[in-house]
């Protein structure tokens, strides 16, 4: 165990080398790994918190265990893009508060890579991520409950899924479309109390489709 | 994969993960069966949930009703197999697999979404949707900057045009080179390291750590490398601090393969890459290694060009091991190996890894293996 734990230390302590920095060299950043300016290089601070590290093993466990399990990533900024699409969104239009218009402003928020900066999109689903999803998925719902009939994802045998029937009932194959699973009992009790208990049916329609994708894309 | 960061993940989870009956013995690995055992007996098999998710992975969007209703409606669980594993199939075999590809190499790469960014990943994805093997991502001479027909999902062959006489997949790509730029080629150094080995320098560390203050842990003697006393003007060999030469033993045998390549990834006849001096005047060979020290991938593996070293890292396991780690992460939707040090102990994917070698590193099958596990499939 000593020898586990004093090995990393050597990895996450590497600082830098001596030597002196250029003279014209902006300030090094907050949080960078250098030590003096007057014996070591810029060395890049992107090694992982041991204590972040260890809160996570705590909740995730092992790598023995936790490399089996699915982790629960954010859905990715493409993918929602091909999701609502592929689910009726225009994402091309313009209102200021359509979805597809909080689609396109939202890639910062919603986590998108930066390559420019040699940086991966990010897998974790922050309260930014997770609010601007919720405010696409709100105002997304209208153009699916319309769209779906027509859609070819949510056809079989050219005969289209709808969302809702006649009473205003969610429809298990429209759920399931919209899911990308079977809709269970569980889903079908959500989406019919969302309409139900709102304090109109359109209204309700909305949430319910809002919130059935918010919960179901919480992970990808 | 055995490495300081699994070194410090076993330890960590033998100290904060242990379970009921779970007790960290001398090496710091858990002794079996534990909370964490029977939390993996748990999962059930569901069909269902690895269709979606197999299908945000692999097409980039979910699965329609149609597929849905496919496996849902199937019957039993190996009814449902079947069905699964067709729609898998034909996934891989659809136009959106090789945008979805490009994704995941860009992301795995750290660069791209422009025409000339792209080329490295482009190649990536080319290899993977093609069912090549993963050697010719650092072995290729020819055709490693292909271009991508998005609509089609395919690919055709082309040579970069950064003055290569005889390429190396992309470690000789000009993206590469331009976008992991910096003083004495290090950050293309640790872009290889990282992309490749999936962990984090230092890398070649034998022996046990005595008690004490850091010592000096490579297999490399320390004057193999350069310091102000044997000609070099930076000083590798301090110990002031830390121990410099157990990262750059390493890192110094590879650099200088890279640092002829300018800050556009156009290769020159001299050396291009600066040191972090002042003026910051160009660096010098001695600035890395003392006389005649050859380059190398790692201690008794020599490189003396970027086609050895291609060849170098396509013969050692731990690369091998490593794609299979990285395909499998993102499966699981977990996050990136080294970033987020989301290692992959070796024992979860040995059938994976085992086949993956045993098959020409064909990534196409490999992923089909990984979404076809049993961990995969279970929730």
């Amino acid at each position: 165990m000593r020898t586990s734990l004093l090995l990393p230390s050597l990895a996450l302590l590497a600082l830098g080398c001596t030597g002196e920095l250029a003279t014209d060299e902006p300030p090094l950043p907050t949080g960078n790994a250098s030590a003096g300016t007057d014996n070591t290089f810029d060395h890049p601070d992107s090694n992982i918190d041991v204590w972040e590290l260890l809160d996570r093993m705590k909740a995730e466990g092992p790598p023995r265990y936790s490399a089996r399990m699915h982790a629960c990533a954010k859905l990715k900024y493409d993918t929602l893009g091909r999701l609502l699409g592929s689910r009726g969104v225009d994402l091309a239009a313009t209102g200021a508060l359509s979805a597809g218009k909080l689609y396109r402003d939202g890639d910062q928020a919603l986590g998108a890579p930066n390559f420019a900066a040699r940086q991966r999109e990010s897998r974790e689903l922050t309260t930014a991520t997770a609010s601007r999803m919720f405010d696409i998925f709100v105002q997304a719902a209208p153009e699916i409950i319309a769209a779906m009939p027509g859609l070819p994802a949510c056809q079989i045998a050219g005969q289209g899924a709808t969302m809702f029937n006649a009473d205003n009932q969610c429809n298990p194959d429209g759920i399931t479309c919209l899911l990308g699973v079977p809709a269970t009992p569980s889903h079908l009790e959500l989406c019919n109390l969302a309409v139900t208990r709102a304090s109109d049916v359109e209204k309700g329609k909305r949430i319910a489709v809002a919130s059935l994708l918010a919960a179901a894309n919480t992970c990808e | 994969m055995r490495s300081v960061r699994v070194f410090l993940a076993l330890g960590l989870a033998g100290a904060a993960c242990g379970g009921a009956t779970s007790t960290p013995d001398d090496t710091g690995d858990d002794v079996p069966a534990d909370e964490w055992d029977r939390r993996l007996g748990d999962r059930v098999v569901d069909y269902n949930a690895a269709l979606r998710t197999a299908a945000l992975r692999l097409t980039g969007d979910l699965p329609t009703l149609a597929e849905i209703k496919a496996v849902a409606d199937a019957g039993d669980p190996a009814a449902q197999k079947v069905v699964y594993e067709s729609l898998l199939r034909s996934y891989l075999e659809g136009p959106r697999f090789a945008g979805q590809m490009l994704r995941f190499w860009r992301d795995t790469m750290r660069l791209g979404e422009s025409a000339t960014m792209d080329t490295a990943p482009r190649f990536a994805a080319q290899l993977t949707v093609e069912n090549r093997g993963y050697a010719e991502l650092l072995t290729a001479t020819t055709g490693t900057c292909p271009t991508y027909d998005g609509a089609a999902g395919t690919f055709a062959a082309a040579d970069c045009d950064n003055g290569v006489a005889t390429a190396a997949g992309v470690l000789s790509n000009p993206a590469v080179m331009a976008q992991f730029s910096s003083n004495m080629a290090f950050r293309r150094v640790r872009w290889v390291q990282e992309t490749f080995a999936c962990t984090a320098f230092p890398t070649e560390l034998t022996g046990a750590q005595p008690e004490g203050a850091p010592a000096f842990l490579s297999p490399w003697p320390m004057e193999s490398i350069a310091g102000t006393a044997n000609g070099g003007t930076v000083d590798f060999h301090d110990q002031s601090a830390v121990i410099c030469a157990n990262c750059h033993t390493t890192m110094n045998h590879l650099a200088p393969l890279f640092a002829n390549f300018d800050d556009a990834g156009q290769l020159q006849s001299t050396i291009q890459v600066k040191t972090p001096l002042p003026g910051n005047p160009l660096a010098l060979r001695t600035d890395w290694l003392p006389g005649a020290e050859p380059t190398a991938w790692r201690f008794g593996a020599p490189a003396a060009d970027l086609p050895a070293l291609g060849a170098a890292m396509a013969a050692d396991p731990a690369i091998a091991e490593c794609a299979v780690a990285r395909l499998w992460n993102w499966a699981l939707g977990r996050g990136d190996i080294v970033d987020t040090l989301a290692t992959v102990p070796s024992e979860v994917i040995t059938a994976q890894v085992a086949a993956f070698t045993g098959n020409g590193m064909k990534l196409k099958d490999a992923i089909f293996a990984v979404y076809t596990s049993d961990d995969f499939v279970r929730f």
